[in-house]
């Protein structure tokens, strides 16, 4: 069914797996798709899959892609009349949304102004506070520097010192001893300096042993806003998601319900427009608060997607395009369930560091219910130019326990030789009894480093090894076959 | 003729001797005999003894990539002159290597300066945290490899240490 677009051909301002997300569904709907790339992701599959690529340059990989005005004449060189961000690098650019505008092209996201005001945490908490919904006890440096100190005391401990411009966990720490609270805010605040060039703090109650649920909400710009139901992330290594599911194990019909109406609630006081994720912090005895809203797609739609049925990215795209939802909250339903696995470049057993590597072999699980959303392909190479995530896996059972079956068939399909992941990591992971029970939390591995160890190989997996790698090993064959075994040869003779 | 794999930190010593139509995998004390049918696309199936297991490997250079039961290794070949010379002995705290990938947030001494154990040579950032390369033992700045915003993969040698006093 053709349908009137305001655009024809869409940038999309990113890379990797989301670039091609993205790509999929600008041509799955007969627009023309383009990308911008850094030479060192010439041979990335979006760019192989694109109508148009055209080659960005900057000082490092990464400044390629946060570089607004070269993005923007590349959108113009293609004719490119919309540009989607896709998450990370512009996605929550103010400045940029308004360059995008300002020069008649569509930016596929809300408006500046829901994006600054979503973007600084001291803002967007104020915000959400006064439109009435839950924020967890707090104190803001910039409501007056000079007693910032005492009123954190003021809200407990343990307590959470964050950048007021930050995301992603950078210069996060937590306090459970008030004598280090001014050393702890020092240190917090020469890293928010350095990462986003703003010293402001702020500090809030931390919650112990909290989950991380967040609610997917869609917002047009007649002011029609929905939510397409929870995700939980409480699986996290270092403040990043590693397992999202939806539904969360965590919630009763009727908290689900309050939670995910609460995060609505959010959208419509802002009249957002869009896609975003309201991010609720999310205590043992079912008490939440609000923690921030990312006014982008996210790295874990796709869980909503497969369990709803709704092409997030089609939905953006409709908004952008000026089109109302078309659908009411009672339209929407969610079925079975789905759990996302982002596939790391990295070793867990010496705590999570990125590794690097070509990547000799990859098949990818396929399967009933699995989707395998990737940014690599065999003969690509893992660089330490971008973030270390290389794929997502997402798998969809009728209830929980079969997606989790499901997922490690499928962890133990993929094959990727030649860059070390985390995928038997996650394996070891949803085989913890705790998972399995969905009783987890943001601390969780943390509290159990036993899962991110390399285990001890019982020795008919090491023989097996140690043979798989002898026969493939040439001056070890070379030298076999020159000297015959002299055992080997007069058992033939007895024979 | 002894030959080695090093699998993480451990290393494995193994002899490999044709029998029969086959291989013998000597490897401590068990004598297996082991043979492995290789398919284009990187599939093959691996016999123990009596055991038949699929594995999907690929090589490069000395490395070999198994996948088995589900999981991903990695074994590195040792070569028996390097293993003689490594054993031989030579400076290993010579050159201050990257302990991860990432890239350089400050360089803090210049080439021909003396360093005390312990010392700030360079800071690094990585996954987002940043991390402090002190010198290991006291020593002179031969070569700074590196400058501020540079990006690095693991194990490149950042920065080369000599003994000796400042030039």
């Amino acid at each position: 069914m053709a349908r009137n677009w305001p655009f024809q051909t869409v940038l999309v301002a990113n890379r990797g797996e989301i670039a091609v997300r993205v790509l999929r569904t600008v041509q799955t709907l007969g627009l023309k798709g383009a990308v911008v790339y850094h030479a060192a992701d010439r041979n990335a599959p979006a760019v192989r899959m694109a109508d148009h690529a055209v080659e960005i340059t900057g000082s490092t990989p990464v400044a390629a892609y946060l570089d607004g005005a070269q993005i923007l004449a590349a959108a113009k060189a293609v004719g490119a009349g919309a540009i989607h961000p896709g998450y990370g690098f512009l996605s929550e650019n103010a400045g940029f949304c308004r360059a995008v505008e300002a020069d008649g092209l569509v930016f596929i996201g809300p408006t500046p102004e829901q994006i600054e005001l979503m973007g600084d945490k001291v803002r967007a908490r104020t915000f959400v506070e006064k439109a009435g919904f839950p924020v967890a006890p707090s104190a803001i440096e910039d409501d007056d520097p000079s007693t910032f100190v005492e009123r954190a005391r003021q809200v407990g401990t343990p307590l959470l010192i964050k950048p007021s411009a930050g995301g992603g966990g950078k210069g996060m720490r937590i306090v459970r001893d008030l004598s280090v609270l001014e050393t702890e805010i020092e240190r917090a605040r020469s890293e928010g300096q350095r990462y986003f060039g703003d010293g402001r703090l702020y500090v809030e109650r931390y919650i112990e042993n909290p989950r991380h649920i967040e609610v997917q909400v869609l917002g047009d710009s007649h002011g029609n806003v929905v939510h397409v139901f929870e995700r939980e992330c409480s699986v996290q290594r270092r403040f990043q998601k590693i397992v999202e599911e939806t539904p969360s194990p965590a919630l009763t019909w009727e908290l689900r319900n309050r939670i995910c109406e609460t995060a609505a609630g959010i959208a419509r006081s802002a009249g957002y427009r869009n896609a975003g994720t309201v991010e609720f912090i999310f205590g043992q005895g079912g008490e939440f608060y609000f923690l921030e809203m990312n006014t982008r797609l996210q790295v874990e739609h796709p869980v909503t997607e497969e369990t709803t049925g709704k092409d997030l990215v089609h939905e953006q795209l409709r908004i952008a395009g000026g089109e109302e939802l078309g659908f009411a909250q009672t339209d929407i339903s969610s079925q079975g369930h789905a759990i996302e696995f982002r596939i790391y470049a990295e070793d867990p057993g010496r705590g999570y560091t990125p590794t690097t590597g070509p990547i000799l072999t990859l098949h990818p699980p396929t399967g009933e219910g699995v989707r395998w959303d990737s940014g690599v392909v065999q003969g690509g190479e893992v660089t330490a130019a971008f973030d270390p995530m290389i794929a997502k896996l997402i798998v969809r059972g009728s209830d929980r326990s079969d997606a989790i079956a499901r997922a490690d068939l499928a962890l133990a399909q993929t094959v990727l030789l030649g860059c070390k992941t985390n995928t038997a990591f996650l394996r070891r992971l949803i085989a913890h009894p705790a998972f399995v029970a969905g009783d987890v939390h943001t601390g969780f591995l943390d509290a159990n480093p036993q899962i991110a160890a390399d285990p001890e190989l019982p020795p008919e997996t090491l023989h097996a090894l140690l043979a798989a790698a002898s026969l493939s090993t040439r001056p070890m064959r070379d030298a076999a076959d020159a000297v015959p075994d002299l055992h080997a040869a007069i058992g033939e003779w007895r024979n | 003729m002894h030959h080695a794999f090093k699998l993480g930190d451990a290393e494995h010593n193994v002899e490999l001797a044709r029998a029969r139509a086959t291989y013998r995998l000597h490897v401590g004390d068990a004598r297996i005999d082991v043979d492995l049918k290789t398919a284009p696309d990187g599939r093959a199936w691996l016999t123990l003894g009596e055991r038949h297991v699929e594995v999907v490997i690929a090589t490069r250079g000395d490395e070999v990539f198994v996948h088995l039961d589900g999981e991903a290794y990695a074994l590195r070949y040792e070569h028996p002159l390097d293993r003689l010379a490594a054993k031989a002995g030579g400076g290993a705290n010579d050159q201050i290597r990257a302990p991860m990938p990432g890239s350089i947030v400050n360089v803090a001494v210049a080439a021909g300066a003396a360093v005390t154990k312990g010392q700030t040579l360079l800071v690094m950032e990585s996954m987002k945290m940043e991390t402090t390369l002190v010198a290991p033992r006291d020593g002179v700045v031969a070569a700074v490899r590196f400058e501020k915003g540079q990006t690095f993969e693991r194990d490149a040698v950042l920065l080369d240490l000599e003994s000796g006093s400042p030039a």
